[in-house]
């Protein structure tokens, strides 16, 4: 398959930019769903063992892929304990 | 609320509304360049008299037009992306107010200091005062505090419905059974319309949302704005 994909490559070089940004998208949206399934909150794949993985969030866990204004490190527990 | 015959956003309340005016107005150019370079070239190639009918391929063209569009598209992508982690930041909000929608009013719980709850109805037109505008206000105007992070909750009691205010950049579903969250910082005061943005049934269009941004003084004061 990649070989194939070589050889269309060398015939027609206009294609390259086209398979790396294509390459590039696929990839980047497979890691993204990869991040999402092991560590989102929502996400439980051992229900007896790991149930209600959204409870055991600590207040300086960042689960976004990307924070903007908030320093998530330096957030404190305002709640009780539980 | 929008002027007549407004077709551009409603002018921002908030920070975040502002980033999403600039960023409005990115995309609009990048649009209105793109277009204008298809018509141009649309034109040329109708009006031109140089024509080959041999051209089998176009190595260095197929390239361009596919390195540009991607690089632009990333060129919006990134600040949106920016802006839609920036609106889903809980920055410490001083004070929480509840929403609930029902077919066709809302309801507002301030329960943080004490309990106000009360009703919002649309004013029937035959109702209104002269200057009052049609459809959009109210009774019981939901008062909040400008220059202090406003936490919503909003939820439906029957049916999905939508709680939004253009101008402060908020359109939050109200989902019966799911309490969904909303926070807000306003900058100045005024009185901000909104209308309900979920088909909900008959009176859909008639369950407006007005906000009465006050002084965060003023808002201290305590409920002088009871029924």
């Amino acid at each position: 398959m990649l070989h194939q994909i070589i050889g269309q490559a060398k015939k027609h070089p206009s294609l390259i930019p086209l398979l790396v940004f294509i390459g590039a998208g696929g990839t980047g949206a497979g890691l993204y769903l990869l991040r999402l399934a092991l560590f989102n909150p929502d996400v439980s794949w051992d229900g007896k063992n790991h149930p209600d993985p959204w409870n055991k969030l600590g207040p300086d866990d960042q689960y976004k892929f990307y924070s903007m204004n908030v320093d998530h490190s330096k957030l404190k527990n305002e709640g009780p304990d539980f | 609320m929008a002027h007549p015959v407004q077709l551009g956003l409603q002018d921002a309340t908030s920070p975040v509304m502002e980033e999403l005016i600039t960023f409005h107005d990115q995309a609009l150019m990048a649009m209105f360049l793109i277009s204008f370079l298809i018509l141009y070239a649309l034109s040329s190639t109708l009006t031109t008299k140089l024509t080959n009918t041999n051209i089998t391929d176009a190595q260095e063209m197929e390239t361009i037009w596919t390195i540009l569009p991607a690089v632009i598209l990333i060129l919006i992508a990134l600040p949106s992306l920016r802006i839609l982690y920036m609106t889903d930041e809980i920055n410490n909000p001083s004070f929480t107010i509840k929403s609930i929608g029902h077919q066709w009013y809302w309801t507002y719980e301030y329960t943080d200091y004490g309990g106000l709850i009360f009703n919002s109805y649309m004013l029937p037109p035959l109702f209104l005062n002269p200057g009052d505008l049609r459809l959009l206000e109210v009774d019981n105007r939901v008062v909040l505090p400008i220059e202090a992070p406003v936490r919503m909750m909003i939820t439906s009691q029957d049916v999905l419905h939508s709680w939004t205010i253009p101008t402060l950049g908020l359109k939050t579903d109200a989902v019966p059974g799911r309490l969904n969250q909303t926070v807000f910082t306003a900058t100045r005061p005024g009185v901000y319309y909104g209308q309900c943005s979920e088909i909900c049934g008959a009176n859909h269009s008639f369950m407006p949302i007005v906000a009465e941004l006050i002084p965060l003084k003023i808002f201290e004061m305590g409920p002088v704005f009871t029924l």
